[in-house]
């Protein structure tokens, strides 16, 4: 797993600082939606291999949601956005 | 009948033992800092860090872009709370009984840190007067560089002692002798 993360607020920080909170692109359904839709988001998964997207918590720093986009074979980073960034329709 | 209650610091009981005169490096507790964590509401980021930057006698430690710990030792808590109510889009609480304050210094300071702490905190990256949340002996604290050769650890009260013996054990190669400082 990669080991540094560069958070847009702290700088380059330590894994451990962070926690991950599970998979950043199912997109919630609206409040009305079929249980099958709400099903889907709160159970189904993709399990790829490569390039993910995550939400990770920096827990032990700035205490704010990131969005870490990530390969999962080469341990590569390619981008940390503040998830509320990203929700306004901050770089993807 | 009135009732007195005297302060007792939760790092008192480890500073006992001989030590007759602090050393080059040196770690000092702070006996009774006053802080307060303080968060701006969403869309006054900006004005309120500029409006806390104004406050006499106090640092503003930076937490996150919207969040921060008003740190004095010169103040009351009274006035500061006083001071941090004109603030508008500010909302606040009293830490000082919740918080720990630390100053590390000496001239091996980053050597000591770098057993506790998994950041660059080389000048020219982590320049005096520069604050971070981070991870400080496994703990989330708060880091300051307050001199060439001084930071100052926050870390909450319930896990100082540990943070305190790690800090300690750290520094034993540097004999880092520890008191309390007002």
């Amino acid at each position: 797993m990669a080991s540094l993360i560069t958070c847009p607020h702290c700088g380059r920080r330590p894994r451990e600082e962070f926690s991950i909170r599970g998979d950043a692109v199912p997109e919630r359904p609206a409040p009305a939606a079929s249980e099958e839709a709400w099903h889907a988001y709160v159970y189904l998964r993709e399990n790829p291999r490569g390039k993910i997207r995550e939400y990770w918590h920096h827990v032990a720093g700035c205490r704010r949601w990131l969005v870490v986009e990530r390969d999962n074979l080469t341990h590569e980073v390619f981008a940390v956005t503040d998830a509320r960034d990203m929700a306004n329709g901050g770089a993807a | 009948m009135s009732i007195s209650f005297i302060h007792r610091h939760i790092l008192e009981d480890r500073m006992s033992g001989y030590e007759p005169s602090p050393n080059v490096n040196h770690l000092t507790v702070i006996r009774r800092p006053v802080i307060f964590s303080a968060i701006a509401h969403a869309g006054h980021e900006v004005s309120v860090a500029e409006a806390l930057s104004l406050v006499e006698n106090i640092v503003a430690r930076s937490v996150s872009p919207s969040d921060w710990l008003v740190v004095s030792q010169s103040t009351d808590a009274g006035t500061i709370a006083t001071s941090l109510a004109a603030i508008p889009g500010l909302s606040f609480a009293e830490q000082s009984d919740g918080q720990v304050l630390m100053a590390l210094s000496g001239p091996d300071v980053r050597t000591i840190l770098a057993k506790c702490v998994a950041v660059d905190l080389h000048a020219d990256v982590f320049a005096e007067g520069f604050s971070a949340p981070m991870m400080i002996c496994r703990v989330a604290g708060n880091l300051a560089r307050t001199g060439a050769d001084t930071f100052e650890i926050i870390v909450p009260r319930s896990y100082a002692g540990y943070v305190f013996d790690e800090l300690r054990e750290a520094g034993r190669e540097h004999a880092v002798t520890r008191g309390f400082g007002e």
